[in-house]
Parts: C-alpha cells; structure tokens; sequence
C-alpha cells in the first residue's frame, strides 16, 4: 500500500480527489435528461420490412439519422399512440432538424397488422415515423438483442387478443449506438432536450455493427 | 441404474477425446444457429441466448466425468448419490441459463432470483455434494490437469477459500449485483449480464466445494466445525438484505418495468416476492448444508473409531 494512504490524511486526501472528480462529472452545464446507455447495449442491426415501400430495410438504411426505436401495434389502446403522439410533438418542435430523426415504430403483433393498416398508421402522426414488420423470427432477434419482453395471446374472439410490450424507446445516434432509454412516455420535454443534443454531435463515421 | 450409467461411461470412455471434442463443438454450433436465426421458433427448453461459455464448460463438465468414473477402479468409484448429485447440480446450474428460463429472469425480478439461487446456492450445492474433484481429474486431459497444479491457480484457490476471504465474496456478490445502480446495467448490458451470471456460479462452487468436502482436515482446507459456522455466518446478511427488500415499499428495480415484465404483477409484487426468495431459501440450505457437515463429522468420528479398532489405515 504507498505511504500515502497509511495515515488519515492520505485517506482524507483521496477523498478529496475522489468528490471532485464525481463532482466534475455532475458539473457538465447540459446532463442528459433520459438514462444514459453509452453502448451497454449492442448496435442496432435489424432486417425488416418497411411498410411504407415495401422494401427490405436494416439498420445501415438510418445511418447518419437520430433513430428512435419503439415496439408496439395498431390495435394498441393508449401506450402507443400516445407514444407516438408525444413523439410526433417533439419532432413538430424540432422543425427542420427534425428530418435527421426517423421513429422506427416496430409491430410486435404481425399477424394482424397487415402492412397497409400499419402504413396507414404510422402515417397519421408524422412523416418520419417508419413502420417496420418483421417475420417472426425477425421481431424476435430484435426484442432479444434490446432485451425486450412481447407476446401476443391469441384468443377466438379478436377483442380478448392480448398484446403486452415494453413502452421503453431505445434512442441511437447517427452512427448507430445505443446513447439513451426513455422508460417514461409523458415527459416529451426531456426527449426533446436529449435529441438536440444528439442532433448536435457530428457522425464519427463508425459503421461496425 | 447404475448398470446403464456404466455402460455409458464405458461408451464416452471408449470415444477418442478428439472425437468428443468435435462432437460436442459440432452440436455448440448447431445449436447457436439455431437459436441465432429462429429465435421465435425454438421450443422453451433451448436457450434463449445462446453461451458458448455455459455449453463448453457443462458439456466438458459431464463428459469428463464420465470418461473418469470408467476409469476408477471399482473400489474408488464414488457413491450413487453423489453421482445423481454431481448431475443434478449440473442440469440445474445449465437449465437456469441456457434455457428460456432465462427470458423469464431478464423480465421478472423474483425469477431472476431464483436462477441465481439456483446458480449460487442450489447448483454448486449438489455439484460439490457429489463431490467430483478425483473423478473429473482422471478424466480430463493431461495438459489441463498439469494445468490445473500450476502453483498459481493453487495459491489462488487458497486464496479464495480462505475462510473470511470466501465468506465475504460469497455475502459480497449476493449485495453487489442486486444494488440498484448494479442491478440496473447488470440486467441490460449483456456483457454484465454474463460476468454476473459467471461470477456467482463459480463463487458458489468454490463456497460450497470448501464447506461440503467429506474429508477432515487438514485434507480439506477447514476442520468441520469452522465449516458448519461459515454455513452459518453467511445466513444473518442474507436475511437482512431479504427482508430490506421484501419490506421496501419503494420500487427499487425499474429495469424490469423498462425491459417489460412477463406477468401480470405490480413492480413491488414482483420486489416482494424477489425479496422473500433472498431471505428464506439461502437460509435453509445454509442450515441444511451445516447439517450435513456435522454428519460427515459423525461419519469421520465413526471411521477414525472403527480404525483405531481394527488398526488399519485410514482412507480419505
């Protein structure tokens, strides 16, 4: 152990060092407002349908866009649309930078969301929200690679159909890498904060998936 | 039973060790396709991520018995029951994390604490039960066994089963993972995830290796009634941070409402329930494992008894 740290004053004096730098990290002027994720999940690599032209599309089709991922269905009472209601709120506010954020709204029910409901969907809220449908093998590689929990629970009757999914969003940057969660859907505010931040930093240019 | 595990032995014997090598690289990698590309399809008793780690280190951890029971003389071949332990451990400690099991404990707080009762207290429990050191040296490969009495990896099992040493890193990982701010990056970033799981799985084997040794010391590291202490000494901070939990009227572990919870349960039911499983589990196999070490006291007086009678030697 160095001399330092034998006596009382070496102990006072690490933590001394120790408060300053924790307190420099809390001093920054413009902290993030929704929970910092700084890769502690992996890229965002999917292969899906966009249901807007029917093609193929991955994760490299965003790059160099603010991408705002968030699961759900059309026949989604109230967490989802508002979601994207609010969404759609915080893209109108940010006018014109806005065209460097795509929402991509995944269905986590398929089976019933053909895709021109799904389009037609998506399109009532804001042009920069894609909706994706995937296979089910598709949807589920991506909810395991976000460790997201979905299921559908079929029933005769339509209306008794269960779908449960996380509301969380998972926020990447133009290249790609997880920065954010929003587990909140009702704090438009912080979204908007934290996506002019993003919206500031240049692309690095990092393309591994 | 016993007559049809023999003969599987002999079989796994029989194999060249290359030949089960490839055999069981070939199945890894069958099986990490499959989850890999059809992970909506697979039935629940697949694993939900795929580990090569925990595939590798089970698949070896059985086939390596098996080639060494083959190769025990009949005389030092270990017990029925510790043979079914030894495995059952093993199935255990493989059917919490490369099941979809798994699933289940990345969406529900008391799930997760019961995969990790199982990978830190129940799994390593049976595995050291059964006691399988001799067997599974006689049936790994030379080079490892060299390995494995390098004077490095000695002194580091000396090390961390050093009584005060294991007992804090096995008290010291059950509060470390589950403080909050751990337990939240802990449960999403998979690399986290993954040294958490490693971590009290092989603690616990090291743990309960050190306390459930059939032999006296200074065979075993600690006599037997040190043993039976520790399995004590590990109860009073596991029911303290059982009943924090379990009385918490604050949801403490928003990950699970972020990731999306698998069943119909408030956050604080589920904190409830996870809390009642740190708590009242682990107590009862601490006072089942101090059980037992007071019965290999028993068994060891009778033995040391009985030789002294007939004047023979004792054997370990």
């Amino acid at each position: 152990m160095p001399r330092i740290l034998r006596n009382s004053h070496g102990w006072r004096l690490a933590a001394i060092i120790f408060s300053s730098l924790a307190l420099s990290g809390c001093d920054r002027p413009d902290p993030w407002r929704l929970v910092e994720m700084e890769d502690r999940l992996p890229p965002l690599a999917f292969d899906m349908t966009s249901v807007q032209d029917g093609r193929t599309v991955t994760a490299e089709t965003f790059r160099g866009k603010i991408v705002v991922l968030e699961f759900g269905y059309t026949f989604c009472p109230d967490i989802c649309p508002t979601t994207l209601a609010t969404l759609s709120r915080v893209l109108r506010d940010l006018g014109g930078r806005a065209g460097d954020v795509r929402i991509l709204f995944v269905t986590v029910d398929p089976d019933r969301d053909a895709a021109k409901d799904l389009k037609r969907y998506v399109e009532s809220f804001a042009p920069q929200v894609v909706g994706l449908r995937g296979t089910p093998n598709q949807l589920a590689s991506l909810a395991r690679r976000y460790r997201v929990a979905y299921s559908v629970t079929p029933a005769p009757d339509p209306a008794d159909i269960e779908v449960m999914h996380t509301p969380t969003l998972f926020i990447f940057d133009r290249d790609g890498r997880i920065r954010l969660l929003s587990p909140r859907i009702d704090d438009p505010g912080s979204i908007e904060h934290d996506l002019r931040r993003l919206l500031d930093e240049p692309r690095h240019g990092g393309t591994e998936t | 039973m016993t007559g049809r595990f023999d003969a599987i032995a002999q079989w796994v014997a029989g194999r060249r060790h290359r030949v089960l090598v490839a055999a069981v690289l070939l199945l890894g990698a069958a099986e990490f396709m499959a989850v890999r590309l059809y992970p909506a399809s697979l039935p629940l008793w697949m694993p939900y991520e795929f580990s090569w780690g925990v595939f590798l280190a089970t698949s070896f951890a059985a086939l390596w018995y098996l080639r060494g029971f083959a190769s025990c003389p009949d005389s030092r071949k270990p017990r029925r029951w510790r043979i079914a332990a030894y495995f059952a451990g093993l199935f255990l400690i493989y059917a919490a994390m490369q099941t979809h099991i798994d699933y289940a404990a990345q969406h529900m707080f008391f799930i997760h604490r019961l995969q990790h009762l199982v990978l830190h207290h129940s799994g390593p429990f049976l595995i050291a039960l059964g006691d399988p050191g001799g067997v599974l040296v006689r049936g790994m490969p030379r080079r490892l066994k060299r390995l494995l009495d390098a004077t490095w990896i000695r002194g580091a099992m000396a090390m961390v089963q050093q009584p005060a040493v294991a007992t804090l890193l096995f008290v010291g990982l059950i509060y470390l993972w589950p403080a909050p701010p751990v337990h939240f990056y802990a449960m999403l970033d998979p690399r986290l995830y993954t040294l958490m799981n490693w971590s009290v799985t092989i603690d616990g084997i090291l743990f309960w290796a050190l306390i459930l040794d059939p032999r006296p010391a200074p065979v075993a590291r600690l006599g037997y009634g040190p043993r039976a202490l520790l399995c004590l000494a590990i109860m009073p901070p596991q029911i303290l941070l059982g009943a924090a939990v379990a009385f918490s009227t604050r949801d403490h572990f928003q990950v699970y409402a972020i990731c999306g919870r698998i069943m119909q349960m408030t956050g604080l039911q589920d904190q409830q329930l996870a809390g009642l499983i740190l708590w009242i589990p682990p107590s009862m196999m601490s006072v089942v494992g101090a059980i037992i070490v007071l019965n290999f006291l028993r068994l060891n007086d009778e033995r040391v008894e009985a030789t002294a009678m007939s004047g023979s030697m004792i054997r370990a």
